[in-house]
């Protein structure tokens, strides 16, 4: 019924409709927590190159006082980012991956994920070496729970990234 | 919900069918989603509990998250029955065939 769908379509634009979905979400399955633990690897880093940052002093040309503040610029908008990719990551397997059966089996599930969403939001608003570092250990502790629902094993190894922390691995194949 | 509905497909809800009689099995209804709030759905009626509750599957099994996974759910979440569908190329009827 094109003729119908245009009428409606031009009804829409005008005074749009609620959506009614036909799937909760496009159910394809592929999650991993890696998102989540690499975007919290890279909110530590930025919280270490700002911390590196030295200020160029007060009889810096212009050019080295553009650089300086280009840098924090560019750290801490990537930091913000990252902990948002975070923040995003932990609530697609909170909401979309974790099922009520996980968090029988998992009760302190849901205090973790808010542990873990309150790290990432810290870690964005400050330039705090210790939320980011909490942001990555609710990772691992998200990630060894969500291997173990897939009946996969884990191991812990230092990252092989300048952060060097340790990090939770899925042991495959 | 394919093969009745498709994405993109425009969907005209009669919120009064059920003032009068129940949802029936086979009924293509809109309800909120029992698992997110502010969310609508579109699944098939098919069936009810003893209870009084309606258990809900979409067309399309292999993709459908429904009541397999969320449970029946109380006739107070279901919006309305749908009364046409518009889509943009010819498709089946909103009520699928009978068997043969």
């Amino acid at each position: 019924m094109p003729l119908l769908h245009s009428f409606l379509r031009a009804i829409d634009r005008a005074s749009p409709a609620p959506v009614a979905h036909a799937h909760c979400d496009i159910p394809c399955g592929i999650y991993d927590p890696h998102h989540a633990q690499l975007a919290a690897h890279t909110v530590i880093r930025m919280v270490d190159l700002l911390g590196q940052l030295e200020h160029p002093g007060t009889d810096a040309t212009l050019p080295q006082k553009k650089e300086f503040h280009s840098k924090i610029a560019r750290y801490t908008a990537t930091k913000e980012q990252h902990a948002e990719v975070y923040k995003s990551e932990v609530r697609i397997l909170w909401a979309d991956y974790f099922k009520p059966e996980h968090l029988q089996q998992f009760p302190q599930l849901h205090d973790l994920v808010w542990k873990a969403l309150k790290s990432g939001s810290k870690a964005r608003q400050e330039v705090n070496l210790q939320a980011s570092e909490d942001m990555l250990t609710h990772a691992n502790e998200i990630a060894e729970i969500f291997w173990k629902t897939k009946g996969v094993s884990t191991t812990k190894a230092k990252a092989p990234y300048p952060t060097g922390r340790e990090t939770v691995y899925p042991k495959l194949g | 919900m394919r093969p009745a509905l498709g994405p993109g497909d425009y969907v005209l809800v009669n919120r009064w069918a059920y003032r009068h009689r129940a949802p029936a099995v086979g009924d293509l209804v809109v309800l909120r989603n029992p698992e997110r709030e502010g969310q609508f759905l579109c699944k098939r009626i098919a069936g009810v509990t003893d209870s009084g509750a309606y258990v809900v599957l979409g067309d399309n099994a292999a993709e459908s998250r429904d009541s397999r996974q969320f449970g029946p759910v109380p006739r107070g979440f279901i919006v309305g029955k749908v009364w046409r569908s518009a889509g943009v190329g010819p498709r089946t009827p909103a009520r699928p065939e009978s068997p043969s």
